[in-house]
């Protein structure tokens, strides 16, 4: 399990960034005494610091070039701070991406693992298991039992998505953001038509009834 | 001043000096001066005050084309009191004295106000990068909840950030090169992360996007422009289209190379602008028929978009027909043309 060190001033988003981090199979530490920052990231040795740019007391710049340089852990700026002037400062000073608030979840998890994974971290799992269902992310395919079917760009998301959330209901609403974050932008009938045809094609491969409807809430897997 | 004018002013002393010359002409021709005298005298004394009223004249107006030199070459007009060359003129000395005072408390006037501008600008920045703060942290609580409340939820936040970006900019914009760096960047990336930054607005309104051309990834279209604030505007523009959409909304993004420059349109089909408000929709506050019957309108993003948009060099162009949809066309510079870095 990967640990990632949380330094944010703020108590409200530091507990729901820990918990975000952890459900999503990461070990969170925060740190709630600024005086040391930097001493708390060697002890804690973690394999990643989201640091806050504006903490009380000391400059979130300043603090950024120091953990970079004393440590060589790969940190990911977080601020209010948006403007390109400051970007650039916070990437020269070592920071290894910049994400601004209000950030979205998805795109945050998205750096993360970006950043874990060009600094030697794990790898992105290529395959998703579920159900007898294998699906290959790189490739493009669904596969089940030796066959194998082709999915397009939309299909793959959606069935990604439902296989790793699998057991969980995913409504519409959140299948239309996981495609808008990936730059599908659909409505909500295309939804339903890719949803159909996937079905069309999971039925092909002996799995009628893989996606489930829960009426009024969304599908599962 | 011409010359006519000159003499008006001096009317009064003219006539009395007439009315002297006469009077000492008479007094010579009782005491028995030959006539022949007094006409020569008199053509004498009448031509020595031409003289000296042209040379008065002369001088005057050269002193007022100096002046007009001066102030041309002001850049702040309100100091020329004090940039004046000083003049031998006793009663001119002590006027400009007077306009010295007076030049002097403007001086503080302005630069009083000039700094109460700034000090708000720089409040109304940090309070945005405040407010940012619990912004984000009821984005994050608001993933616990489940169910319709949450998008619901979600989509007000979205409209506060909304609200929030355009106070921001709208600060910004009174010095834009302070905060502005013009680079290279993908059109294909500041697209979608315009598209990120009203996601919910524009998921919440049924909205569908069909892009074409600024191809994907890295391998897009370049442009040179600083990436926050070309975002800012297409988020407007954006936004706009979501809430004048029709039935079945879909926005088209086009992106085409002319030249050296490069174009972004953004079509909607939407309800369009009546032709007779589409001249106003870049002024401030202005707020059209649709505007104010959906409300929510500010009349301030179009007018954003047009200052943002002249300071980054971007072609502006709006199109619209009521009820057939609007078309907003960027056109980014040409990376020789720019003339700021």
């Amino acid at each position: 399990m990967q640990k990632i060190m949380i330094i944010e001033d703020d108590v409200a988003i530091r507990d729901e960034l820990a918990l975000i981090l952890e459900n999503e199979g990461y070990e969170a530490v925060s740190v709630t005494d600024f005086a040391d920052v930097t001493g708390q990231v060697i002890r804690n040795a973690p394999a990643l610091v989201l640091l806050d740019l504006g903490l009380p007391g000391r400059d979130g710049m300043v603090l950024c070039a120091d953990i970079r340089k004393r440590t060589g852990t790969p940190v990911i700026v977080v601020t209010s701070r948006d403007s390109a002037v400051d970007e650039l400062k916070a990437l020269s000073l070592g920071g290894d991406d910049y994400i601004t608030k209000p950030y979205n979840v998805p795109v945050l998890l998205a750096r993360v693992r970006t950043v874990l994974r060009r600094c030697g971290g794990a790898r992105e799992a290529d395959i998703l298991e579920a159900k007898g269902l294998t699906l290959h992310l790189t490739k493009g395919t669904a596969s089940k039992d030796g066959r194998q079917t082709e999915l397009t760009r939309n299909e793959l998301k959606i069935l990604a998505r439902l296989m790793s959330d699998e057991g969980e209901i995913v409504s519409r609403a959140d299948l239309l953001e996981t495609l808008w974050d990936n730059q599908i932008y659909i409505d909500d009938n295309t939804l339903s038509v890719n949803i159909t045809r996937l079905r069309a094609k999971l039925e092909e491969l002996g799995l009628p009834d893989y996606i489930k409807t829960r009426r009024g809430m969304g599908y599962q897997i | 001043m011409t010359f006519k004018s000159f003499l008006s002013d001096r009317f009064g002393r003219i006539i009395l000096q007439g009315i002297f010359v006469l009077t000492a002409v008479l007094f010579l021709l009782a005491t028995g001066t030959d006539p022949g005298v007094a006409g020569l005298l008199l053509i004498a004394v009448f031509v020595c005050f031409g003289l000296t009223l042209t040379y008065d004249y002369r001088k005057s107006s050269k002193r007022f084309k100096e002046l007009n030199a001066v102030m041309e070459g002001l850049n702040e007009k309100y100091l020329f009191a004090e940039c004046a060359p000083p003049s031998k003129d006793a009663s001119e000395q002590a006027l400009f004295a007077l306009f010295r005072r007076s030049g002097k408390s403007m001086v503080e006037a302005v630069s009083e106000a000039q700094a109460a501008g700034r000090e708000y600008r720089e409040y109304v920045e940090s309070w945005v990068h405040e407010i940012k703060t619990p912004i984000t942290a009821a984005a994050l609580i608001c993933r616990n909840i489940s169910g319709e409340s949450r998008d619901k939820l979600l989509r007000e936040l979205g409209q506060i950030e909304a609200h929030v970006e355009r106070a921001l900019f709208y600060a910004r914009a009174e010095s834009p090169e302070k905060d502005c760096i013009i680079r290279q960047c993908s059109l294909n990336r500041i697209v979608s992360e315009a598209v990120k930054n009203h996601q919910s607005l524009l998921i919440g309104q049924g909205m569908r996007i069909e892009t074409e051309g600024p191809g994907s990834g890295e391998d897009g279209l370049m442009v040179y422009t600083d990436a926050k604030w070309a975002a800012f505007i297409i988020g407007q523009i954006l936004q706009n289209a979501a809430r004048y959409h029709g039935d079945e909304p879909v926005i088209t993004l086009t992106a085409k190379t002319l030249g050296k420059q490069t174009r972004l349109s953004i079509k909607d089909n939407g309800i369009g602008i009546p032709a007779h408000e589409l001249p106003r929709v870049f002024d401030r506050g202005f707020t059209g028929k649709n505007g104010r019957t959906r409300g929510g309108s500010t009349g301030m993003g179009l007018y954003l978009c047009r200052k943002l948009s002249a300071f980054l060099q971007i072609d502006f162009n709006i199109t619209s027909t009521e009820g057939a949809g609007t078309e907003v066309s960027l056109t980014f510079p040409a990376k020789e043309n720019l003339t700021k870095l």
